[in-house]
């Protein structure tokens, strides 16, 4: 065990983190502000996969595929909260719950009936293959280098959005008082479909970042939907920095664990107890320390409300 | 009062003459569906004392599912095959996680209360699936059934069904006892005004926590029954679609209702059956029902023959 | 029988408490009165524990109670009514009160036997609505009730569980001159044998039943006195009574 893989998983862990940010951010931005809870986030970022694997291939150009995943992301998700969502903003979350549940099955078929079950293949342009140098001498694929720089540059101009712009005072204005927003004379329709719009495509840019790393298949969304959860109840709901401190440590804990926790325990108890006991704790930890977050800060490390 | 009764009598009459209606016939398969059906609906009995009188929007409740399955099966692996042997751990095992979850998050707000429950129970997903010893992610196969010497053979079809129907009307009574006592007041007291509740004397939270533990339990001995009925356990039992397909069970029927989460499990799980008749990709008609459903449906079957307990 | 001493509590920089001082003897009626937003309803919140103060001490019966969540402040005897109507809509108002009478009664974990039916439970619960005048409607729904009949019922809930100190926020908020004047009736009759807290806008009803009446202005207390010395005071006047009493 060396010291360049530790490091090399600890970036691992961050790129990982950095798309659960994504996810969480999108997630807690639509909690927030139109206290609405949207299980279908899962399926969004399912999309913005799907939909940008199958533009580079039909455009043959990446980049263009990505801005086509993108914008097909944003087009459905506004589709979706005219259609399906605006019913649910005065409805109690079990409804929402339901209601978005309902989505899912929904999107996870159509993708099926589409696609196909079997993962789908995304492909990755010359540019972004390959390893760049680190330190004393080990290397780090180019690509997980890239969402890593992705993922951090998205979450500083979050930042500078909510904290520094008219739009960001209106979705932080909003989430204290819709009304009041309202009677001031925004548009609190506009407002909602444009915010949850942005949280369909930092779903689909995680979405399509995850494309050639992991598995793109129908239920993707899901598997990383729970974890996102995960962040949240840890981060503290409504907190864009407690997503991004929940979603750092959510992903370097877990990426860690499935690294190191079996050798670990290798060296402890007999191997093959590690064998067994090793996958299975590394897949439960990130639930432990939930319980632990819980048990310590019950509203999460950045409670807003 | 006497209108319930009475319809209640005729339901448990109709499910009583199916499995000789269906031989004669010529179409046992009913009988499989039907019990299929029937052991789902104690599961959603027990979701529904939950989530319907209490309040809880537990999205965790499949766990209990695969514990009582994997007791079984686990059991049974070993070479313990007396049904009571399972049917006691299948209870401890759940009213012990029910109690370990809860405890933790209970005391959390709404919306947390959701995701907590769901990471939970995905928690025990991922854990059925590294355990390979037991399957991992392909489950195992029942060694052998339930053994209630002398009692029942649950190798009997027909005897199986008999005794699905048995214990989900025991489990109806003894919900309908639960919900009126004092406890069941307090729960649903504490649903309906925590504010007052707590003014009165009333803390939300151990009452809440027993609920949950109660739940469990019975839902692990609905996860026994499961073990049974399919001859094979795996690890998806306890996937979040499951506890979501349990929640539509209780809701479709009509919340704080003990007839609701029997009639949603009917439901949900026939008009399931009919669509997969149509295509193999059911789902993408079954996902916009359900939300037309939510959208529109608000107080469940119940809600047309009874009106709702508070 | 209440000994609250230099009670704060700030949201922001809002001071909804500063510094107050305030004492109840046993059998007394002691009114609070004050401006709209003078933070009446935090000072019972605090005394009644749905609400931590920041600073100051809270006795009941001698004991402190400032640390003590609200459940267990019923548990000893503080009984509130809210000033929002704040009852269980989908019970009837005999089922209401039974759970209240349910509460002082020991703990709940009875799993078997129908608390609908229990005489134990709705014998006391028939006496305190009719003494509050709800004989009449005790099978109807919570939800259904009138509003003057809502508010009484806020009283029932609280009286049905035996308290040692009612703290009444606004009873008789949003009732009719009838409604008002059967409640007074209530709250005199009542005045006999509780001790009461009584937070009121309507001066009327104030000043036929308090002992004392303490007025309440941005969160401190101004005066406390009888009723005939806060009339005549000059201050409380200007900040409040001159408004139109």
């Amino acid at each position: 065990m060396s010291w360049a893989l530790v490091f090399e998983q600890l970036l691992n862990g961050l790129q990982y983190g950095v798309m659960l940010f994504l996810m969480a951010a999108g997630l807690t931005l639509v909690f927030g502000i139109m206290n609405l809870v949207n299980l279908a986030h899962g399926s969004l970022y399912m999309v913005g996969a799907y939909l940008a694997a199958a533009a580079t291939q039909w455009t043959g150009n990446y980049l263009l595929g990505v801005a086509l995943g993108l914008a097909g992301t944003l087009v459905v998700g506004m589709a979706v909260e005219v259609t399906a969502l605006r019913t649910l903003y005065e409805r109690d979350h079990l409804d929402q719950v339901l209601a978005t549940f309902g989505l899912i099955l929904f999107f996870n078929e159509l993708i099926a009936i589409v696609w196909g079950r079997a993962p789908l293949y995304s492909s990755l342009p010359p540019w972004l293959q390959g390893h760049i140098k680190l330190f004393a001498g080990s290397t780090y694929p180019v690509y997980r280098a890239a969402v890593i720089v992705v993922g951090l540059l998205v979450a500083a101009l979050l930042w500078y959005v909510v904290t520094r712009t008219r739009l960001g005072m209106l979705i932080r204005a909003g989430a204290s008082n819709r009304t009041m927003v309202g009677a001031l004379g925004v548009n609190i329709k506009l407002l909602y479909t444009v915010v949850f719009g942005c949280g369909a495509a930092l779903a689909g840019l995680a979405g399509l970042m995850a494309g050639p790393i992991y598995a793109v298949q129908p239920g993707m969304g899901e598997l990383i939907l729970i974890q996102v959860f995960v962040v949240i109840v840890i981060g503290g709901i409504g907190s864009i920095r407690g997503a991004l401190v929940g979603a750092i440590i959510v992903g370097v804990v877990d990426t860690l664990g499935r690294a190191f926790l079996k050798p670990l325990l290798g060296t402890m108890i007999p191997p093959t107890a590690a064998e067994a006991a090793g996958p299975a704790l590394a897949s439960m930890l990130i639930y432990l320390l939930m319980a632990v977050v819980l048990a310590v800060k019950p509203a999460g490390l950045f409670a807003n409300r | 009062m006497r209108a319930r009764l009475i319809l209640w009598g005729i339901a448990a009459l109709l499910l009583i003459a199916l499995p000789p209606l269906a031989t004669a016939l010529g179409q046992p398969y009913y009988v499989d569906l039907a019990r299929r059906i029937l052991i789902l609906a104690i599961a959603a009995i027990s979701l529904n004392l939950i989530l319907g009188y209490g309040g809880l929007v537990s999205f965790g409740h499949a766990a209990y599912l695969g514990i009582g399955a994997y007791a079984v099966g686990i059991l049974g692996f070993y070479g313990i095959a007396n049904g009571w042997i399972h049917l006691l751990v299948a209870i401890g095992a759940s009213a012990l996680v029910a109690a370990a979850i809860g405890a933790v998050s209970i005391r959390a707000s709404g919306i947390y209360f959701i995701m907590i429950t769901l990471a939970f129970t995905q928690m025990l997903y991922y854990l059925g699936i590294s355990l390979d010893v037991y399957g991992g992610d392909d489950g195992m196969r029942l060694k052998s059934k339930s053994q209630f010497a002398g009692l029942v053979d649950l190798r009997d079809p027909v005897a199986f069904y008999y005794v699905a129907l048995g214990v989900m009307l025991l489990f109806v009574f003894l919900t309908y006892r639960i919900v009126n006592s004092r406890f069941g007041m307090a729960l649903r007291a504490a649903k309906s005004n925590e504010a007052r509740s707590r003014a009165i004397g009333f803390p939300p939270y151990p009452y809440r926590l027993a609920a949950f533990i109660i739940a469990g339990a019975m839902c692990g001995v609905a996860g026994a029954l499961y073990a049974n009925h399919t001859g094979y356990i795996t690890p998806g039992l306890m996937a979040w679609h499951q506890s979501g397909e349990m929640m539509f069970m209780v809701i479709l029927g009509g919340m704080a209702s003990t007839a609701g989460p029997v009639l949603g499990t009917f439901a949900l799980l026939l008009v399931e059956e009919v669509l997969k008749g149509w295509t193999e990709h059911w789902q993408v008609i079954l996902g916009p029902l359900l939300v037309l459903s939510v959208v529109f449906f608000r107080r469940g079957l119940a809600g047309i023959f009874f009106k709702p307990d508070a | 029988m209440l000994e609250v001493k230099g009670l704060c509590k700030s949201f922001g920089a809002l001071r909804a408490s500063d510094g107050i001082d305030f004492h109840v003897a046993e059998g007394e009626t002691h009114a609070l009165i004050g401006p709209n937003g003078a933070g009446k309803t935090t000072f019972i919140n605090q005394l009644a524990g749905t609400l931590r103060p920041d600073a100051g001490t809270i006795r009941f019966a001698g004991e402190d109670i400032t640390r003590l969540p609200a459940p267990r402040r019923a548990r000893k005897g503080l009984a509130r009514s809210f000033q929002i109507t704040s009852v269980y809509p989908g019970f009837t108002a005999l089922e209401n009160v039974a759970l209240a009478v349910q509460a002082r009664s020991g703990h709940s974990f009875r799993f078997w036997r129908d608390a609908r039916r229990d005489p134990a439970l709705t014998g006391p619960a028939r006496q305190v609505l009719e003494e509050v005048g709800l004989e009449e409607r005790m099978h109807v729904l919570a939800g259904n009730l009138a509003h003057g009949e809502q508010r009484s019922l806020e009283v029932a809930m609280a009286l049905a569980t035996r308290p040692r100190l009612l703290l009444l926020d606004e009873p008789m908020a949003g009732m009719g001159a009838d409604e008002s004047q059967r409640m007074i009736g209530l709250l005199s009759s009542l005045k006999r044998r509780q001790t009461i807290v009584l937070v009121e806008h309507d001066m009327d009803a104030v000043f036929r039943l308090a002992d004392r009446i303490a007025v309440l202005v941005y969160g401190r207390v101004i005066a406390s006195d009888s009723p005939e010395k806060i009339k005549m005071n000059e201050e409380v006047r200007r900040a409040y009574l001159g408004e139109g009493a």
